[in-house]
């Protein structure tokens, strides 16, 4: 049986056989599954060296402390504390030497309100500063902390949002992407004595649809 | 025996044409100079949305496609519903419609000119067009539909363009149009005709980010709904026809073109129903724009009444034909077809293009109702395509006469 | 014989028709003809060549006229174009700009993730890339939009994204919105000129003066993530951002199509985007998604982290996470 090519069986097998490929074909490049940016990401796990790869990022100026734990991709630093405190060195008053000064109401930290924990459990000023030795921090365990580590002060009851500060969830970049990796310190944000943010208007109107 | 004239040629015909076009009673060159203001209207209310930019219009970054696109949707099934005339005209050899195809294809070529001027008046950078040739700009085909839509019209206004010329110019030199050299693109062009109003169903049909045109329906609706207006269209284009000139119609046609209309009009309905049911039983966050367009949303009724009343004027029209009290008489079935025109037009160009924008793809309801810009450039668009249907009707028309009466 | 007689007759009835009409036609012809002489002589005085621009001015504009697509120029042609566009800013607007055509760094795919908890509506980010990316102070385009959500819900359609009153409200959270970057975009899809496409970063941009304005990108975006300049944007040159991008911040024109870049002049740099870095309370977090000692792969690994409507497969790099 030679199919001559005039029947229309043959014609009717032709083109349908042709007409099916070409369905299978459109589909088969319409849907590609690679499994999307989420299996891109997951199969890239060869560090990214920025300082080398991207042009050269600037290092910001002004002063930062390298953070005492890594990260996932190594050290990184933050703001320090020290020189933004009014009146750090507290020994400087706190001595055994009489200081007379003026509006001594301020100096004696009336201006702190202390409003951190709640009505469940309300902290006091001891719970963080010790009577003798007010330059640095202590922990319940009596551990000395920096000022300018103060990170290690509030990880013992947040300790939480500490583990996510020092990976990237939680807090602020301050440096770019790529190079040195500089954040914002707890307390840069955070007020240590009242924490939880004031209310605030918007700084922009939001207007969509105006034409 | 008859002494053959010798072939009038291309420059002839050309003349000819231009000269039966300007001629006429004092009604048709009234008719001429309304149409040439209303083309003057739309031409100066584009300057000003060139002028301006396109907040001329009433767009905005929600309801980015508004009248124009609308109108331009509409068209497109009614520049398709020309293969309701040559279907039977050319495969079936149908005499009745035989003899009025070519009016069909006039309005076919008239409703494309339109649809291309629509798309042209409502692009941001109309002058930027090259881009979309390929070789000098890209091309992104097969990947976007419009680059489909853009091959479909164009493809689609040159064959409805170049058979009937042929015919015309065969006809005019006195000889009969060689079958052999125009069946096959008369073939090509009843398939393409579906094509066009498929393809473009599927720009909207296409895109998930908008629930209320993502449905199946969209593409048989579209040919449904073409299929009842265009061939109205056509009635109320050969009552003219029957009425202002020699030409004149037999019943028998406009009971042919009725049956036409009220197939598809049925058809139509039973989607639309089908669309409602889908829409209504369980309504979900994506029912929301048709909750927004039949009964309103968050305070914006805009197109509520304009729904309502285009369903109406469906059914009404609708009935009117399958009941034909007038048994085809012109005058009965001029209004119906009107009527039946209209609803479709307010249904598939505001009633599709806007809910399917509203809300945006995050939640917002806006109002949108075309501004003065937007109206006066569709006047002069609707006087263009006017234009183009009665200047190749006419000399269509006095061929085709003068041929039969040889 | 007699049908050529009445061809000859009625042939003869037509030439003096023709002859009564061409008149008409003659003296029609001449009043359009003379009509259209005035009219255009009218518009050449009335502007003179001072309506259009100085002779500089129009033959850079006729060069960019004829540009290609961004992506097809050779590293010549785009600096030739940059060196006109900064010259056409200098003319029209006084600005002395610094245009970039910085390439996509190797090795970087962009994410971006954003904290529902930290958020707390200061709308800081919109501020700050109204600012950087010189958007259209007139019609105030903001490529970042903030919904207000009450708790229990987690759709933008349900919140309200044009409040302004004093935030955070009690019971409430606050979503950002804005371009995505999908992986598979159905802007870069719909596009018929390919002015819109996905850069080896990641980041999608648009070529804006290969854009044609037909807005079918808008309609295809699942997200809102796109505007359209309506009218010719106006950005006062005090308050211009100098340093610019091809792709990103450069002044648009009326009629093309923009986006949010992810601060393409900053971010190919090893910059921040501007909402990244103008948020206070760092609810935004942004890297390179190959890294994995990045903060973002970080939040993706450790947080709990949803895309918004990832039913539709657009495979946005921007994720969603809660403390």
């Amino acid at each position: 049986m030679i199919f001559h090519k005039k029947t229309p069986v043959f014609k009717t097998c032709f083109w349908g056989t042709l007409a099916v490929l070409l369905v299978i074909f459109a589909g088969w490049t319409a849907y590609s599954d690679d499994g999307g940016v989420v299996q891109i990401y997951k199969k890239a796990t060869v560090p990214f060296d920025d300082e080398k790869k991207v042009d050269p990022v600037l290092s910001l100026p002004g002063k930062t402390i390298l953070v005492q734990t890594p990260y996932q991709g190594g050290l990184f630093w933050t703001e320090t504390r020290k020189d933004k405190m009014e009146r750090y060195r507290c020994n400087d008053c706190h001595n055994n030497t009489y200081v007379a000064v003026s509006q001594a109401a301020e100096i004696t930290h009336g201006d702190i309100v202390l409003d951190h924990g709640g009505q469940e459990k309300p902290l006091s000023c001891f719970t963080c500063h010790k009577e003798d030795e007010r330059d640095f921090l202590t922990t319940e365990k009596g551990v000395q902390i920096d000022m300018d580590h103060s990170y290690q002060m509030c990880g013992q009851c947040h300790f939480r949002q500490k583990k996510d500060w020092v990976g990237g969830a939680h807090g602020k970049r301050i440096s770019y992407w790529a190079g040195k990796r500089v954040v914002k310190n707890c307390v840069s944000c955070h007020d240590p004595h009242s924490p939880l943010f004031k209310k605030r208007w918007p700084k922009i109107y939001s207007t969509p649809f105006i034409n | 025996m008859l002494k053959k004239s010798p072939e009038k040629g291309i420059i002839s015909f050309v003349t000819d044409t231009i000269r039966w076009n300007l001629s006429g009673g004092i009604g048709y060159q009234i008719y001429l100079c309304c149409l040439a203001a209303m083309v003057m209207l739309g031409v100066y209310a584009y300057v000003v949305q060139t002028h301006l930019g396109l907040s001329a219009t009433n767009m905005s970054d929600i309801v980015s496609w508004g009248f124009y696109i609308g109108n331009f949707t509409f068209l497109v099934g009614v520049a398709a519903a020309a293969v309701m005339l040559i279907l039977p005209a050319y495969m079936f050899r149908d005499k009745d419609l035989h003899k009025v195809v070519i009016i069909g294809e006039g309005v076919a070529c008239g409703a494309l000119v339109m649809c291309l001027l629509f798309i042209t008046a409502d692009m941001g950078g109309p002058l930027k067009l090259w881009h979309l040739i390929p070789g000098i700009g890209i091309f992104n085909w097969p990947s976007s539909l419009l680059t489909w839509d853009i091959i479909v019209l164009n493809g689609y206004l040159a064959l409805n363009l170049l058979v009937p010329v042929y015919i015309l110019y065969c006809q005019y030199n006195n000889r009969e149009p060689d079958e052999k050299k125009y069946r096959p693109f008369v073939f090509l062009s009843i398939f393409w005709a579906f094509s066009i109003h498929l393809v473009t169903a599927f720009l909207y049909q296409g895109l998930p980010a908008r629930p209320f045109w993502n449905n199946p329906l969209m593409g048989p609706r579209f040919l449904a709904s073409a299929f009842a207006a265009g061939p109205a269209l056509i009635t109320v284009v050969l009552v003219i026809v029957h009425t202002a000139t020699t030409f004149k119609i037999e019943k028998e046609t406009f009971n042919k073109l009725r049956l036409i209309i009220v197939v598809s009009a049925i058809i139509n309905l039973i989607m639309l129903f089908s669309e409602i049911f889908k829409e209504f039983y369980l309504p979900t966050h994506h029912s929301l724009p048709a909750i927004y367009l039949y009964f309103g949303l968050k305070g914006h009724f805009a197109l509520v009444p304009w729904i309502w009343t285009a369903i109406s004027l469906n059914f009404l029209g609708t009935l009117t034909l399958i009941w034909n009290p007038g048994r085809n008489n012109p005058k009965v079935l001029l209004p119906a077809c009107v009527l039946l025109f209209i609803g479709i037009w307010i249904e598939k160009g505001m009633g599709l293009i806007v809910p399917g924008l509203v809300p945006s793809p995050l939640g917002e309801v806006v109002d949108y109702a075309p501004s003065w810009v937007e109206v006066c450039v569709a006047i002069g668009i609707l006087a263009v395509g006017m234009l183009v249907v009665t200047l190749l009707i006419k000399p269509a028309l006095i061929i085709e006469q003068r041929f039969k009466a040889q | 014989m007699p049908p050529r007689n009445n061809k000859d007759r009625r042939r003869q009835r037509e030439n003096s028709r023709l002859q009564v009409k061409s008149n008409g036609r003659r003296e029609f012809l001449k009043g359009a003809a003379k009509t259209a002489a005035m009219g255009s002589a009218a518009l050449l005085s009335g502007c003179g060549t001072g309506m259009f621009g100085s002779k500089e001015e129009l033959s850079l504009r006729w060069q960019e006229y004829f540009k290609k697509n961004y992506r097809l120029m050779t590293q010549e042609e785009k600096e030739e174009t940059i060196q006109r566009l900064e010259r056409l800013a200098k003319m029209k607007q006084g600005v002395d700009i610094q245009m970039s055509s910085k390439a996509p760094i190797d090795g970087v795919l962009f994410g971006y993730a954003f904290s529902l908890t930290r958020c707390e509506g200061y709308l800081e980010c919109v501020a700050a890339c109204v600012k950087e990316n010189n958007l259209d102070r007139k019609s105030n385009t903001q490529y970042i939009r903030i919904f207000e959500m009450e708790h229990g819900q987690m759709s933008p359609e349900v919140g309200d994204g044009k409040y302004f009153h004093e935030v955070p409200v009690e019971d409430h959270f606050y979503m950002g919105v804005q371009c995505f970057h999908c992986e598979r975009a159905p802007c870069v899809k719909a596009c018929p000129t390919k002015a819109t496409w996905k850069e080896p970063d990641g980041i999608v941009v648009v070529d804006y003066d290969w854009c044609i304005g037909c807005r079918y990108c808008m309609a295809a975006c699942p997200y809102y993530g796109r505007r359209f300049n309506w009218n010719e944007p106006y950005v006062p040159a005090a308050e211009m951002t100098k340093k610019q991008h091809y792709l990103g911040n450069r002044m648009r024109a009326k009629g093309q199509m923009e986006k949010c870049t992810f601060c393409v002049q900053r971010s190919r740099e090893g910059r921040l985007p501007a909402c990244v870095e103008a948020c206070p309370t760092g609810a935004r977090v942004f890297g390179n998604l190959l890294d994995p000692k990045s903060e973002i792969r970080f939040v993706l690994k450790h947080k709990k982290v949803f895309r918004f409507k990832e039913d539709l497969g657009t495979d946005p790099k921007y994720w969603y996470f809660i403390d």
